[in-house]
């Protein structure tokens, strides 16, 4: 158990810039002081948006992904010493108060990586479509990476040392979400699951995932076993 | 000469070119480029020469040959400039990321 634990929230964010100001209200409300937000270059800097909140902004010259703008986060993070890392949303969908249940698996070493998942605890207004593309993907999953989760693609997880410094993401775009999990079970990773909440609003259905995009992940995933 | 062997030597000549100027230090690919097109000629100008081949191989017309080859290089090109597009974007990454972490500030 680490004494005072370093904890940073790392938010990949690529024009959001309406729900940030109230993410990070929220995070800092909920007493996390190390706030790293990542600007994967967004059209209008998210900079202007988070000014004198004192957190972190790094800013990517050219549009990466949320994949590569969760590594570069990470590696920030990792240099600045933090002890627990957090993946965090920038539109809205994670709720904060989840963080205290992510993280106390890491703390008392039961786990190096801690998933939350949406379909353990209650989700609000979850459609019938997503719900049922989202069990597609899980399964598609399981086949993949071998690991049988409840839920396969939520940006919310809590990570330790070990676990960022196994961690070298190479998919840049939605294809890394697999990709970790495909690194758990490489670096045979402690991982826990946890019941999180989904909060669905108009603004996030609306941005959220298309069934193009499963279809794209799936590319990437082929793609990137074959040019390991 | 008959129209369809005009117009494809035409459209070998604009394509060597073309490529020419953007190729001008890349003597390998000139090369390459300059061998190509000169065979490419040849089998224009000697249609009967690919059928001889074809039939060596077992195709029935030259110009079968020819397409099922092409096939095989455009596979084996796309591939290969795929995997080059992967590396660019590795290094595009690399270098991205180190200018935010370098960059990276309290506001």
């Amino acid at each position: 158990m680490i004494d005072k634990p370093s904890i940073y929230i790392i938010i990949p964010a690529y024009n959001e810039n309406e729900t940030i100001q109230s993410v990070v209200h929220e995070l800092k409300q909920n007493g996390y002081s190390n706030i790293v937000v990542v600007d994967d270059g967004s059209s209008n800097p998210i900079r202007d948006s988070l000014e004198g909140m004192e957190i972190y902004c790094l800013e990517h010259k050219a549009n990466l992904g949320q994949g590569a703008a969760l590594q570069t986060g990470l590696t920030f993070s990792l240099l600045q010493g933090a002890d627990v890392f957090i993946t965090f949303d920038a539109d809205g969908q994670h709720d904060a108060t989840d963080i205290k249940k992510l993280i106390e698996p890491v703390l008392n070493g039961s786990a190096d990586i801690v998933f939350g998942s949406r379909f353990l605890g209650k989700a609000m207004d979850l459609t019938k479509g997503r719900s049922i593309l989202l069990k597609m993907a899980k399964f598609i999953n399981y086949l993949l990476t071998g690991l049988d989760m409840t839920d396969a693609h939520n940006g919310i997880r809590a990570l330790n040392r070990k676990s960022v410094e196994f961690l070298h993401l190479r998919e840049n775009r939605m294809a890394h979400a697999s990709e970790i999990l495909m690194e758990v079970k490489r670096h045979h990773l402690k991982w826990k699951e946890v019941p999180v909440t989904i909060m669905y609003t108009d603004y996030s259905r609306q941005k959220g995932q298309r069934s193009t995009e499963g279809i794209k992940i799936l590319f990437d995933i082929f793609l990137h076993k074959l040019f390991k | 000469m008959s129209n369809i062997q005009i117009f494809l030597i035409t459209g070998v000549i604009f394509v060597v070119l073309f490529f020419f100027n953007r190729l001008k230090k890349a003597i390998l690919d000139i090369l390459v480029l300059v061998i190509l097109s000169l065979l490419a000629i040849l089998f224009i100008l000697m249609p009967d020469l690919t059928n001889r081949i074809a039939h060596i191989m077992g195709v029935g017309r030259g110009a079968d040959l020819v397409f099922y080859l092409s096939i095989l290089i455009f596979w084996f090109v796309i591939i290969k400039l795929y995997s080059k597009i992967r590396k660019l974007e590795e290094t595009i990454t690399e270098l991205v990321r180190a200018e935010a972490i370098r960059e990276g500030k309290k506001i």
